[in-house]
């Protein structure tokens, strides 16, 4: 139904979107997922057009809606979207905003429009609010009265851009459960979203999007329990880290453990956990000071969300040097403390790099 | 016990007993005998007469105050804002008639001849005056004007025969005058200037037609062809020959100074007129400011051109500024920047001053309604305000609904005008009322190209009844009134387009 070839999307110097190209076919649902600013946003609304691309081609139905010629209004009204904030008239009363298309863009009569947005409006559960006006309505109330002023233009697909980020928590599940219902009639969707158990459970594709391309496409059950790539596989898993670039021995410690500290609060992790981070990391550079001056130190703090999982990497150059390793060690109080709070230490050789990996033992919590 | 003063406190003392002194000498105690007493008083005269440039010559220590119509300086000197004024001895009369406590100050200063006043091109029509000015002094039409008006104090004009069957000549009058040259009885203008120039356009069988103006617009108006002449008691003066071109003179007016009786030897200080009930002298003033001579028609017709001008500079406004504000927001430059221009040339210069560049400038040479300039003067300055108020309307409205709308299927015209628009009417409605509400007020200031509107229709009421207060009350009033009215109205036409604020009207159940 959409084929898309090597859309690209430059604002001025900054690439979005590069060579994104993907067959979408009627009924499918479709869920992108991938961190903040890869644009996937961007990437809806350049089908929809509200984002003109700055290369590649999009044809619907084999109409290449690119082509200056391309009736685009006429195209959009099978393609409808849904906002992250809504967007619904402020000025027309619920039953106005679902009607307003039809009436004014299929010519159809006012009767029949609202008694079919009546019909819609009680799907979305919302039929006793067809006089109110959108400011007395609740966050997710809005984001179902969109939905179904979408549906009323009769669209073949329909474009959600994270429906649910505006929404206070209570309320995400009242809109989820209506596009799970679109989902099971049949609707084509594509829907942008950060709630991954959802878009597990309604999508039959997911498309994992990283740095303005489709970094892995596949079906749910690949993209949660399986990825195939590395990038998607620190997503999914909820991998977040840190990292710190050494190259002199007057590193300041402080502002690094601050960053730390800071780090993992933002992960919420139990204090213990943070003073044990803190120990390794502070008797480890303690081990590495002696090479600071003629050798830089990459330092990578990796915390998986998912596995509740702490990985330290100490990344330096020179020659082959396992520094844990007893015959270099002065004494072995600073391996001592290092042993007890870690699980796993590991040393390889690659690359020219000497790498330490350490996992942090798990604390009760 | 020794009081300790500060030094603060003795220099304060030492002020408020000066200025008490200064204020004492000044004003109240000295009596004024004759002109020369003047030397370090207030003196009012009217902006821009040899009064104007004799009292600065005569008293360089005195203050001289300008005044733009006789009726002010009346005023200034009822509410002591000025210690006396020198004036037109012949019009004198017709004020000590109105005003018992006012009185002449000594002799009849200095004398000087009037003419009538032409562009300084059209000699022929200059040349025309003075053969008939020859004419009717020579067979004693002249002295019959003077006994007529100046001598015996009449006020009703004769009968001029006139044929009327070689067009149209304009003169340009000042009203509010006052006799025995200028007035306004019973609705019609008489006095020896009309019938000056009432006979002039008989002798060229011309039908007369009379602009009333603000003394200080006379001039340009001749010198741009606004008018043929003036005839309005124009003393000759160098000044004044480098601009336009005068006739022969046709009377020597006098000067001559006047104050209020009590500040004067030989009134006992002051004997008070018996002060009347304050009902009394509101009805006294009703009849006199309103339905003497029909003095209400004038207001009347002021009312309705304050009103046709505020209403038509609305509507025309309204829609330059859509206009000029489709042009701001758009991307083309060609079309934002003269745009931008536009709104800050407006929106920077006074609207006075606008107004006459756009009369005596833009249409010169033009014979245009004067009431159509001020429509157009008005509404261009509004439009630069709407314009801006229109865009910030616009840009209030969130992007996302534009792109909602767009994104249902509606193109870029059809979006603003179902979506947008609606709610950029709702929103700019407060500020739009405001900015009519001063529209109608800034409209009193059309007197000055010659359009007769409320503040006008005062002017002349007040020159001709003095009454300080009561003209200045009850037209604020009218203004309020006028306001109101037209503000409703515009209510109602918001509820119209608004059906929200409609529902809103009924209580929530």
């Amino acid at each position: 139904m959409i084929k898309i070839k090597n859309l690209s999307k430059k604002f001025g110097n900054l690439v979005v979107l590069k060579d994104v190209s993907i067959d979408i076919k009627a009924g499918e649902v479709i869920s992108i997922i991938g961190p903040s600013g890869t644009g996937k946003s961007t990437f809806l609304r350049c089908i929809n057009l509200l984002d003109q691309p700055s290369g590649g081609s999009i044809q619907i139905d084999g109409v290449n809606i690119l082509d200056p010629k391309a009736d685009v209004p006429k195209v959009r009204q099978k393609m409808n979207m849904v906002f992250q904030s809504f967007n619904l008239f402020s000025h027309l009363s619920v039953m106005e905003n679902l009607t307003i298309g039809p009436v004014k863009l299929r010519r159809m009569n006012p009767g029949d429009a609202e008694r079919k947005c009546m019909e819609l409006l009680k799907l979305v559960g919302l039929a006793e609010k067809a006089r109110s006006y959108p400011d007395e309505l609740s966050g997710g109330q809005k984001q179902r009265v969109a939905i179904a002023r979408c549906m009323a233009m009769e669209p073949q697909i329909i474009l959600f851009d994270e429906p649910t980020s505006a929404l206070d928590p209570t309320m995400v599940s009242e809109v989820l459960a209506v596009i799970r219902r679109l989902a099971k009639e049949g609707m084509t969707m594509l829907i942008v979203t950060h709630e991954m158990d959802f878009a597990r459970d309604v999508s039959n594709r997911v498309l994992y999007m990283d740095e303005g391309s489709i970094y892995e496409d596949g079906p749910p059950a690949q993209i949660f329990e399986n990825p195939q790539k590395e990038r998607t596989k620190a997503f999914i898993n909820r991998v977040r880290s840190l990292n710190f670039h050494i190259s002199s021995p007057d590193y300041d410690l402080y502002a690094m453990n601050a960053e730390i500290e800071t780090f993992c609060e933002k992960q919420i992790l139990p204090l213990k956990t943070r003073e044990n981070l803190l120990l390794v990391v502070e008797e480890m550079l303690q081990m590495y000071n002696p090479l600071l001056s003629s050798n830089t130190l990459e330092v990578t703090l990796a915390y998986s969300e998912k596995r509740e999982h702490f990985e330290l990497l100490f990344d330096s150059q020179g020659e082959a040097l396992n520094l844990l390793d007893k015959n270099q060690l002065p004494d072995e109080l600073g391996m001592n403390i290092i042993k007890s709070l870690t699980e796993s230490i590991e040393y390889q050789r690659m690359n020219n790099m000497n790498r330490l990996s350490l996992g942090l033992k798990k604390t009760e919590r | 016990m020794i009081k300790r003063v500060s030094f603060k406190h003795l220099w304060l003392l030492s002020v408020v007993v000066l200025s008490v002194m200064i204020g004492s000498t000044l004003h109240a105690t000295t009596k004024l005998v004759s002109p020369d007493d003047l030397k370090e008083k207030r003196i009012g005269v009217l902006l821009g007469t040899i009064y104007d440039g004799y009292s600065t010559k005569t008293y360089p220590k005195a203050t001289i105050l300008q005044y733009k119509t006789k009726s002010d300086i009346v005023l200034a000197l009822k509410t002591d804002k000025i210690d006396a004024s020198i004036y037109t001895y012949e019009s004198l009369p017709e004020i000590f008639q109105s005003n018992d406590d006012i009185g002449l100050l000594g002799k009849p200063l200095f004398s000087f001849p009037i003419a009538l006043g032409f562009n300084k091109q059209n000699d022929t029509l200059r040349e025309k005056f003075n053969n008939f000015l020859r004419e009717i002094k020579k067979n004693g039409v002249h002295d019959e004007m003077i006994s007529r008006w100046i001598t015996n104090g009449e006020v009703t004009m004769p009968e001029i025969k006139n044929s009327k069957k070689n067009g149209t000549l304009t003169a340009g009058i000042v009203s509010d005058k006052g006799l025995p040259f200028m007035i306004l009885k019973n609705n019609q203008l008489a006095g020896f200037d009309v019938e000056l120039a009432e006979r002039f356009a008989a002798y060229l069988g011309k039908e007369l037609k009379m602009v009333d103006m603000e003394f200080g617009g006379l001039i340009p108006a001749v010198a741009s062809n606004k008018i043929d002449f003036i005839a309005s008691t124009l003393m000759i003066t160098e000044e004044r020959k480098k601009l336009i071109g005068f006739s022969d003179e046709y009377y020597n007016l006098h000067a001559a100074a006047f104050a209020l009786k009590k500040n004067m030897p030989g009134s006992g200080g002051g004997a008070t007129a018996p002060s009347l009930s304050f009902y009394r002298s509101v009805a006294n003033s009703f009849r006199s400011n309103i339905i003497e001579e029909d003095r209400w028609k004038i207001i009347l017709d002021g009312l309705k051109t304050t009103v046709t001008i505020s209403v038509l500079a609305t509507i025309f406004g309204t829609l330059l500024g859509s206009l000029v504000c489709f042009m701001r927001m758009s991307k083309n430059v060609m079309l934002s920047l003269p745009a931008k221009v536009y709104i800050s040339i407006l929106r920077g210069t006074p609207v006075l001053v606008f107004l006459m560049l756009i009369f005596y400038v833009v249409f010169a040479s033009v014979s245009i309604d004067p009431v159509l300039v001020a429509v157009l003067a008005f509404g261009m300055n509004f439009a630069a305000y709407a314009a801006e108020i229109f865009r910030s309307g616009i840009e209030g409205i969130e992007k996302g609904q534009t792109e909602a709308g767009i994104s249902l299927g509606f193109n870029k015209v059809k979006t603003f005008l179902f979506i947008v628009l609606p709610q950029t009417i709702r929103r700019i409605f407060p500020v739009f009322k405001g900015e009519f509400i001063s529209l109608v007020k800034m409209t009193s200031i059309v007197g000055y190209i010659a359009v007769q509107d409320l503040t006008k229709a005062s002017d002349i009421i007040r020159s001709r009844t003095f009454d300080a207060f009561f003209p200045l009350i009850m037209v604020a009033i009218l203004y309020f009134l006028i306001s109101w009215f037209l503000l409703l109205l515009l209510e109602l036409i918001e509820r119209k387009i608004d059906p929200k604020s409609k529902i809103k009207l009924v209580p929530k159940a």
